[in-house]
């Protein structure tokens, strides 16, 4: 019994060491800062592919070659830049 | 063995052909590397968990740095709602993380280097996230489309950008993780090739390269293993607590 009471204690007195130390944090951050770098590039050429894709969808359907396709390619980019905009703000939020 | 560096990426048939109405099921080597990565997973939980030890041995630490990790990363960026989603996001954390290392060893395949494999995957969450939005919020869903304060007459444009922004997940959500897989993958072949080509003479600055590349390698199939997860966290976070 004794034993695990002076485990207890030990512990306790870790458990406050783990909290103070600040480098495990900093750690975790520093791989979501890449993990985020990773990310922007895609976020923005995706939007424009899923544009352009629905753009020559609805070309085929409509017959209207080409003036979906470009209209959509466009918003497909503003689509983009919207996406990038909002991944840059949750970045910016976490510091 | 072939001096192509994109040889590495080859499908081929393991096993009898299997077609099932006009549909070819056969065993490829890129199942044969998914039950891998599956048994290797299932082995290291299961030694992991087998004993439970108040001073943990090397897999129940293994075991243990993996569920606290995603248990961490779940609560901070999905908060306390998306707990019940906890099972998915751990094993698909680690059956694209196991797949990603097990295509780090020599003459192994890369399941994930695939768009096939990364594509269903994504398209799986999307579609799974958009249900679970659907089921908690009903038609209010569709508020994710329409932000709030934006003038009546851009309203029908903001909302088909909005939709595509939506639509744009998957994709970018597949193409990250299979064309760094890919890219990196193909990077290493490459100068592989070189450390052949040039010989005992000017080999050697290639092979450097190599080295430091495999390092950078593995730390990108982690990276992008925790990417991939904590972006469905963030979808998911999108479903739950709608924000608009």
């Amino acid at each position: 019994m004794a034993d695990q009471e002076d485990f207890k204690t030990r512990l306790k007195i870790a458990k406050k060491k783990f909290k103070n130390n600040s480098i495990i944090t900093n750690n975790n951050e520093n791989s979501s800062f890449i993990g985020g770098a990773f990310k922007l590039g895609t976020e923005l050429v995706s939007a424009v592919l899923v544009g352009t894709i629905i753009g020559f969808i609805l070309d085929t359907w409509f017959d209207t070659k080409p003036w979906l396709i470009i209209l959509f390619f466009f918003l497909g980019s503003v689509a983009g830049i919207l996406n990038v905009i909002k991944v840059a703000k949750k970045m910016q939020q976490k510091d | 063995m072939s001096t192509n560096p994109m040889h590495q990426f080859e499908v081929y048939r393991v096993g009898p052909e299997i077609k099932l109405a006009g549909i070819d099921l056969s065993f490829t080597n890129s199942s044969l590397f998914m039950l891998f990565s599956a048994a290797a997973i299932c082995a290291v939980l299961f030694l992991g968990t087998k004993e439970k030890k108040l001073i943990p041995d090397k897999f129940q630490l293994i075991a243990e740095i993996f569920y606290n990790f995603i248990a961490k990363m779940i609560s901070d960026t999905a908060g306390s709602k998306a707990k019940p989603y906890f099972p998915f996001i751990f094993s698909l954390f680690m059956f694209v993380l196991f797949c990603n290392m097990l295509g780090m060893l020599p003459y192994s395949f890369t399941v994930t280097s695939h768009i096939i494999v990364t594509l269903i995957m994504a398209i799986f969450i999307f579609v799974a996230v958009t249900i679970i939005g659907f089921l908690k919020h009903g038609f209010g869903y569709l508020k994710l489309f329409v932000p709030s304060g934006v003038p009546l007459i851009l309203l029908p444009l903001i909302t088909v950008i909005e939709i595509i922004s939506y639509l744009s997940r998957p994709v970018s959500l597949s193409v990250r993780l299979f064309a760094n897989m890919m890219a990196g993958h193909t990077m290493l072949k490459v100068f592989g090739g070189f450390v052949i080509s040039l010989g005992m003479l000017g080999g050697w600055l290639p092979l450097g390269f190599s080295v430091a590349l495999t390092g950078l390698e593995i730390l990108v199939a982690f990276l992008q293993a925790y990417v991939f997860a904590i972006l469905t966290c963030i979808y998911l976070n999108d479903a739950l607590n709608l924000h608009h």
